[in-house]
């Protein structure tokens, strides 16, 4: 049989029989998995449809003009970038780091057989997220724009042609790291990631001093003119997102003609690089494999030029040289264990181990520095967009900033402490040996939750509203929000982990989007909304209410209210709290005695 | 049938195996054996072609690894000490995407998957999931597999680990036989006593070198020690201070 064959064979099986298992565990999870996504289309579709509908109904702007366009070419570009990172990183792990690996490799299967099996699989995983956020986009464009079903049939070809091209790219970028930089490619992505930073940063800034409070002052058509020239770049006739962003307004506007020739040219395109990653992966692929498992000559020689420069250092006597790696690490270590004094000593040796685990596992901590950051940077520039941070727009923003935050705690809580439990896997009995009760053990994963989620989302919300002006009782309730947020995420987070543990598991995603995880998102979900209902919104309505001179003056009810509401609601939140801390650390306790390993 | 000349691999400035030669000749038994990170999987992961030598070359069946790779590892099986299985694939399905792997036609691969089904018991439970098999039945069905094209080199890396004894005899029957029927089997392992009763020839690595390559009887005569393997292994293997000052 053809090889390529073969491999859609396994994938299918593959597909199929996990199918069948999933339903037959339980017809819940696909069921909750369907349901939440489509919640989101809709959502992200509603949201999109009256979007497109304001800005061509109510503004006037031409759909199929340069505004739209721009913001086509933006959407398509940013995920350009992401299906880079995302297809690049998923294919460096699953051509060189997974199981798999070497048993396809003693195999005599062609290297660019499988690297096609790993392209295919990498590129439908990492744009998945397309069909859940951009296809909901596009679509309504297309039904404001009332295009012809055209536009329906060629959208998806549109998007398949392009995946090829982001997703090669990504695909030649880890062959080439693996092969030329084996033993430091944490640090090459780690330098390309934080150039791609830097540069938001710079455009982000750069646009943001040309912000719209500053624009009104200006003449309307000069301002709007300076803004769109910050966007130039997306518009380089070069780039394959503008092929697609002028292909999918050519056949709004019933150019089809055109609109195929850029079609061609996005899938020529894309086809040709995906070429050549196949081509280069017939060289570099085994090649890399063997320069990563075993290093490299270049890695050899920047040893030897280390050892050479310590020797050197020796000999002049110099005092400065490099600290050994053990000893580098071992101060945050002690600043844990310091910071967790509270904790029996038991507990705060656990969760030294716990956070040595996730800190030496980039992809851990990696997608919270990037999320944190942006937030971080968005919250340091919020003076820049509005110009008057007192009224309604600094109490409804900072309401905003900390649902936002709510939510990264949230997912925070969900994709790595559900997880933990699971990921002691088949080494769970040396602990289960240890000599302390096991509820320490829960404890000890609670608190770590606990203080990285406090720090976290304690420290983003207090640069927001800072960065808003807000006044002190606000800022403080912000505080006590997120502090029984940490707290009940946590709390939910290890005791379902521990009910529902998948020992059989060691990718943390697989367990956190596993049945377990995803009723652990739902029930988080529910319990934010819950508290920042309780805890946060009575304030901010209140504050919405007094604003309204007219009414305070007739009525101030409303306002005296609020602070009944307040008092209420911070009261049964903190309830809500404690609810979610001991009820589900109660249960997981239980199951964890009850646990046989 | 396998040809190590002259080769030498390194991890970057540390020297895994060192100037090793081997020449092992179709349906031979040849023990591979060595401490811990001596270099035996190194050279194994060679001979598959998973791992490229610093200098000198591999070759299987007349085929170099580095420059006719594919055609080399056509001729070959190789069965980790912790060997894959796709979880979500039933036993039968395995055997089927392996056969078709190594291009055996329709007829041939039932024909094989039905013998290899036979020969290692696994009706009861080979149209389950992989995910859910014991360790025994793991084993069985990676040999099964990993025979199921009729290599003419078998690899085997620490095949007794976690088998009860039946299993265990049951393995040494199948190695034994497929020596017979001209498969070259290359055998790594700690289990000095199924080398000792399964072996044509037994190769010694420590630290990477050669340290001693023939029958039984040539190693006794090298170590001059008239016991068993264990003694002949533990006295070429003896630490350099030990052979200084205990001759």
């Amino acid at each position: 049989m053809n090889q390529a064959l073969l491999f859609q064979r396994l994938r299918v099986q593959l597909l199929r029989n996990s199918w069948h298992v999933m339903v037959r565990q339980s017809s819940m999870r696909p069921l909750t998995i369907l349901l939440c996504s489509l919640i989101v289309w809709v959502f992200v579709f509603t949201i999109s449809w009256g979007g497109f509908l304001f800005l061509h109904t109510e503004i006037g702007v031409p759909l199929t003009g340069e505004i739209v366009g721009i913001l086509l070419d933006l959407l398509f570009l940013s995920l350009a970038v992401l299906l880079i990172f995302s297809s690049g990183l998923i294919l460096y792990s699953s051509l060189f780091t997974s199981p798999e690996t070497a048993f396809l490799l003693s195999s005599p299967v062609a290297a660019d057989q499988v690297f096609a099996y790993k392209f295919q699989g990498a590129v439908a995983f990492s744009s998945w997220a397309f069909l859940l956020l951009g296809a909901p986009i596009l679509i309504a464009y297309g039904l404001v724009c009332e295009a012809g079903w055209y536009f329906y049939v060629l959208l998806p070809l549109f998007f398949l042609g392009f995946v090829l091209l982001p997703g090669s790219l990504g695909g030649l970028a880890a062959l080439l790291i693996v092969n030329y930089f084996p033993k430091r490619r944490k640090q090459v992505l780690g330098t390309c990631l934080a150039a791609l930073a830097l540069t938001l940063t710079v455009w982000i800034y750069r646009m943001t001093t040309a912000s719209p409070s500053e624009l009104w002052r200006d003449e309307m058509r000069e301002a709007v003119t300076r803004l769109l020239s910050y966007f130039q770049f997306t518009r380089n006739p070069l780039a394959p997102s503008h092929w697609v962003s002028l292909g999918l307004r050519r056949v709004v506007r019933g150019e089809v003609g055109v609109a195929l020739y850029y079609l061609a040219l996005v899938w020529s395109n894309g086809l040709f690089f995906y070429l050549i990653a196949a081509v280069a992966s017939t060289w570099l692929y085994r090649r890399g494999y063997n320069r990563m498992t075993t290093g490299s000559d270049f890695w050899a020689n920047g040893r030897r030029l280390l050892a050479a420069r310590d020797a050197v250092s020796q000999l002049a006597g110099s005092t400065r040289r490099q600290m050994p790696a053990v000893r580098r690490e071992f101060w945050m270590d002690r600043l844990l264990y310091g910071v967790l004094f509270f904790a029996h000593p038991c507990t705060r040796l656990l969760l030294i181990k716990d956070f040595r685990t996730f800190r030496r596992d980039p992809q851990q901590w990696g997608q919270i520095l990037a999320f944190c950051g942006l937030m971080l940077l968005y919250f340091l520039n919020i003076r820049r967009f509005v110009e008057d941070v007192s009224g309604p727009y600094q109490n409804s923003i900072s309401f905003l900033n900390l649902c936002a935050v709510a939510l990264l705690l949230c997912t925070y809580t969900g994709r790595f402490v559900y997880p933990m439990l699971s990921l002691e896997g088949s080494r769970f009995w040396i602990l289960g040996l240890l000599p302390f009760q096991r509820e320490q053990l829960l404890w000890g994963k609670f608190a770590f939750s606990l203080t990285g989620g406090c720090l976290i989302a304690g420290g983003l919300v207090l640069a927001s509203d800072l960065m808003l002006l807000m006044p002190i009782l606000p800022v403080l309730l912000h505080l006590l929000t997120v502090a029984v947020l940490a707290a009940g995420l946590s709390g939910l987070s290890v005791g379902l982990g521990a009910i529902m543990p998948n020992f059989r598991e060691n990718d943390p995603s697989k367990i956190a989007a596993g049945f377990g995880g995803t009723l652990n998102l739902v029930a988080g979900l529910l319990f934010l909304l819950l508290i920042l209902g309780l805890m946060a919104a009575p304030w901010h309505m209140g504050a919405y209410l007094a604003m309204i001179p007219l009414l305070s003056e007739i009525d101030p009810g409303p306002a005296l209210l609020s602070w009944g509401f307040l008092g209420t609601g911070v009261v049964l939140g903190l309830f809500a709290g404690i609810a979610c801390v001991i009820l589900p650390l109660r249960a997981g306790v239980r199951a964890l005695r009850e646990m046989e390993f | 049938m396998i040809k190590l000349d002259h080769v030498t691999k390194k991890y970057g400035t540390k020297t895994a195996v060192q100037d090793v030669s081997l020449d092992i000749a179709a349906g031979e038994l040849f023990a591979f054996l060595g401490p811990n990170g001596a270099g035996k999987t190194t050279t194994i992961k060679m001979m598959c072609g998973l791992l490229f030598p610093t200098s000198g070359t591999v070759s299987i069946g007349g085929h170099d690894l580095c420059r006719d790779g594919d055609r080399a590892r056509q001729l070959l099986s190789y069965v980790p000490d912790q060997p894959f299985l796709y979880e979500k694939l039933t036993g039968r399905e395995f055997l089927q995407f392996i056969a078709d792997m190594y291009g055996l036609s329709r007829a041939q691969s039932a024909q094989r998957v039905a013998e290899m089904i036979e020969l290692f018991e696994l009706h009861e439970f080979i149209d389950d999931l992989t995910e859910r098999y014991s360790h025994g039945m793991r084993q069985r069905t990676v040999f099964a597999a990993a025979l199921v094209h009729e290599p003419r080199v078998l690899i085997v890396d620490e095949p007794t680990v976690g088998l009860d004894p039946h299993s265990v005899r049951r393995l040494k029957d199948l190695l034994r036989r497929q020596a017979d029927r001209g498969t070259t089997v290359f055998l790594s392992s700690h289990s000095l006593d199924v080398v000792e009763e399964l072996a044509d020839r037994i190769a010694i690595i420590e630290h990477g070198r050669l340290v001693a390559c023939g029958t039984l009887k040539a190693l006794r005569q090298q170590a001059a020690v008239d016991g068993p393997l264990e003694d002949v292994f533990l006295t070429l293997t003896r630490p350099l201070e030990d052979k200084v000052t205990k001759p």
